[in-house]
């Protein structure tokens, strides 16, 4: 009997059907992944499980008992956690506080024994804490084991995870499905929300596939291989992203010594010597927080620099933002709301930021309206954002066509240097291969990329080479392995 | 004689700055900000010196003048959680309110003739210590101390976790309201009767007492017991010569607000505010 049981699910918001007539079972012990693109309901169907949105139709059934939850706090009761994408970590909170939080088993706390019951969990683990630290401390994996140990406190039996290893180096994703195996073990059922294979082929015992909001199929994992997976996925047949062969003659940015200052004054990056080559499309793999967004900030301009930058032969240093657009600079920045657009503008006005400077979008004081107009609509039908005109404010777009759009922008005005931090978030794969490709284009006429993702995979997919950021340094491998990148992520090497 | 004015006088304003410090500590942790404590002390000051007159009983008018803060705490709760209206112009609101309304109290219904009564001032020293033991006692170890930090720190993080922000800043508000209803009380107190403005800025120095104690208890205190030993050698050396020289009455008045202006340039920025402070 499933420990679990969906049935009929159907999730509205508005005229939109999230979930349509969706059913997912899940065994007692299991390891469940649950597939899917962005945007295919993954998420929403978990959150109905952990009671935080009511169906609007269809059964929710725990250990063969249909269920109401009117929100978390009773799905947390029926012993249901979940881990969201984005941690419920309180960075300024300790350890410990963030352990209890929500669940502390009085009015007033017994630290002395919290602190044993916290110790129990973590030994049984095999992680260790240091309670009284602050959270902050942690870095993505200790966050991710904080989180794990969240749901143990609350003596969840059915553990959810959203996207658990998106954050995560590979060596520290493979420590976390060793836990997870032995917390199924022990009597616990995992669910698991993913859109990567090799963790559901490795792992898992069965899966679901949803697409779109509907449910493609359920099987055993021993049933399917990773590429029918992928096209059950996709919904049509995936080639392989093909790979080439670049041998740059010319630099178009070549950094020496480059050390950038951090937030808390230490260095973020030290002493960085590396070339990105006209044509050449460089991924940057390593851990969130390693130093990748201070990189990536000064070469941008927005942060300063030591050492040596050049752009096609000119001194990044004597060069403000502006002269760097000029130049050709062009990026797809990592937060969206913060740093690419302003959302109650129209998608015509965010077509212009950060090109109002540009020779050709200006006409006198003021901006050459019918040029804008016309780049506006290369933008749009450029990734096919969907949308219902150019004066509609981008605010009101989905992520991932907001990000379609962004990426479209990246790519205009002849760049010379393209720096992307994470240009595929919210994308479906055929949106992510059409924005690789489009990197590809804008290499191929003589421009060169810094990609950076939390994604390795991505990264070996579509880069034609990496370098590794670990700890603020950057090393370059010799070739483009998997296991010998993973290492050097962690510095393991 | 004059050494004893200057300690008793120190202890007044420590009692006064700190429990409107340990107020705005409550409703800043839970991410409020609290520019209101200058509004909830002068219309506690108000309603005590009115209520405790007329029924001739200090008990009612204390009570009184409690119930009056907490209710302008309770309106600052629903300006900026339930109408999301911006936290320092709902503050501004509320102190314009106050002093409006309080002189327009005095003027009518305070007559000089009704004695007044007030607790004694002892009541108020007891108040101060056991709300900083009990402020101490609750940001460490209970678990209403901890869900407010937790909202405070990152509401939205909090509500993932089952807490209800809404709910824990309406407590927090409640207690911001008696704290502040105190030390607008104990403002009456000392001084024997309501005048127009009577708190006179009081509320901000408190505030600045707690960004200069960090948002923490006992640091809150112990730069409460700073700015008040400034206060109370403004009133010592009003008007006396110091070595030789007779520095005019308003050098002396504007003494503390001068110290709190220099302390906050100086180490704002050295101490962090609750990161969820004034986010909706």
């Amino acid at each position: 009997m499933s420990i679990v049981a969906l049935e009929g699910i159907t999730q509205r918001f508005g005229d939109f059907v999230a979930l349509d007539n969706v059913s997912l079972h899940v065994q007692k012990g299991d390891l469940h992944a649950v597939v899917g693109e962005n945007g295919a309901g993954k998420t929403t169907l978990m959150r109905i499980l952990y009671g935080a949105l009511s169906p609007s139709s269809g059964t929710v059934s725990v250990r063969g008992q249909q269920r109401n939850y009117r929100s978390s706090r009773d799905a947390i009761a029926d012993r249901i956690g979940m881990v969201s994408q984005h941690y419920a970590i309180i960075p300024e909170l300790t350890c410990l506080q963030n352990l209890m939080l929500g669940a502390e088993e009085g009015a007033v706390m017994n630290l002395a024994a919290c602190r044993t019951r916290a110790d129990d969990l973590a030994s049984r683990m095999g992680f260790s804490f240091d309670w009284s630290a602050k959270a902050e401390t942690l870095g993505p994996a200790g966050a991710q084991k904080l989180e794990i140990l969240k749901l143990l406190w609350r003596n969840a039996e059915i553990m959810i995870l959203d996207e658990p290893t998106a954050m995560l180096s590979p060596r520290d994703a493979d420590a976390l499905f060793e836990s997870l195996k032995k917390l199924a073990q022990d009597g616990a059922t995992v669910i698991l929300v993913t859109h990567r294979l090799p963790e559901v082929m490795d792992y898992c015992q069965n899966v679901t596939v949803l697409r779109g909001g509907k449910l493609i199929t359920h099987q055993a994992v021993t049933e399917v291989t990773k590429p029918e997976l992928a096209e059950l996925i996709v919904g049509h047949a995936l080639t392989e992203f093909p790979s080439r062969e670049v041998t740059p003659t010319e630099a178009v940015l070549s950094v020496q010594n480059f050390s950038v200052i951090g937030d808390r004054g230490d260095e973020a990056v030290k002493g960085a010597s590396f070339q990105i080559g006209k044509g050449e499309l460089v991924g940057l793999a390593g851990v969130d927080g390693n130093g990748q967004r201070e990189l990536f900030h000064a070469l941008l301009g927005t942060r300063g620099f030591h050492g040596l930058a050049n752009l096609n032969g000119e001194d990044l240093a004597q060069n403000s933002t502006r002269d760097r657009i000029e130049a050709g600079v062009r990026i797809i920045a990592e937060d969206r709301h913060d740093e690419a657009i302003v959302e109650d503008w129209s998608l015509a006005d965010n077509a212009v930021l950060g090109f109002q400077r540009l020779p050709s979008f200006r006409a006198g004081p003021g901006i050459n309206e019918a040029y804008k107009a016309e780049r506006v609509q290369e933008y749009i039908t450029r990734f096919n954002t969907k949308c219902t005109s150019a004066a509609q404010p981008i605010g009101s777009l989905s992520g991932g066509n907001q990000q379609r759009f962004v990426a479209a922008r990246a790519l205009g005005e002849s760049p010379s240097l393209v720096l992307a931090f994470q240009p595929a978030r919210g994308l479906d794969i055929d949106a992510t291969r059409a924005v690789y490709q489009g990197l590809r284009e804008v290499c191929e006429r003589g421009a060169g990329a810094l990609i950076v993702s939390f994604d390795l995979d991505e990264l070996l997919e579509f880069c034609d080479r990496i370098l590794v950021i670990n700890g603020g340094l950057i090393s370059s491998p010799a070739a483009k392995k998997r296991a010998e990148i993973g290492q050097l992520m962690v510095g393991a090497k | 004689m004059g050494d004893l004015s200057f300690v008793t006088n120190w202890g007044m304003f420590t009692a006064i700055l700190g429990l409107a410090a340990l107020g705005g500590m409550f409703s800043e942790r839970s991410g409020i900000v609290n520019i209101a404590l200058e509004g909830k002390m002068l219309m506690a000051a108000c309603i005590t010196a009115l209520v405790g007159g007329v029924s001739g009983s200090p008990i009612l008018g204390l009570s009184a003048g409690l119930a009056s803060a907490v209710l302008l705490s309770l309106s600052h709760w629903a300006l900026t959680q339930f109408y999301q209206v911006d936290h320092i112009v709902s503050g501004m609101g509320i102190n314009l309110f106050a002093y409006g309304a309080t002189n327009f109290i005095a003027l009518t219904f305070i007559k000089p003739e009704v004695p007044n009564q007030f607790l004694p001032i002892p009541f108020y020293f007891g108040c101060l210590a056991l709300s900083i033991g009990a402020s101490w006692f609750m940001f460490s170890r209970m678990r209403a101390g901890l869900r407010l930090l937790a909202v405070g720190e990152n509401p939205d993080k909090a509500r993932t976790t089952g807490i209800e922000p809404l709910q824990v800043r309406l407590w927090a508000l409640v207690l911001a309201g008696i704290l502040c209803g105190l030390s607008g009380s104990l403002i009456v107190t000392n001084s024997g009767s309501f005048g127009d403005n009577l708190t006179a800025g009081r509320g901000f120095i408190a505030l600045a007492a707690l960004i200069l104690g960090g948002w923490r208890p006992l640091s809150v205190a112990l730069a409460c017991l700073a700015f008040a030993a400034f206060e109370a050698a403004q009133i010592q050396f009003q008007g006396a010569p110091v070595l030789g020289y007779q520095l005019p009455a308003a050098f002396w008045k504007s003494l503390p607000f001068l110290i709190t202006l220099i302390a906050m340039a100086g180490l704002v920025g050295r101490t962090k505010a609750p990161s969820g402070l004034g986010k909706i």
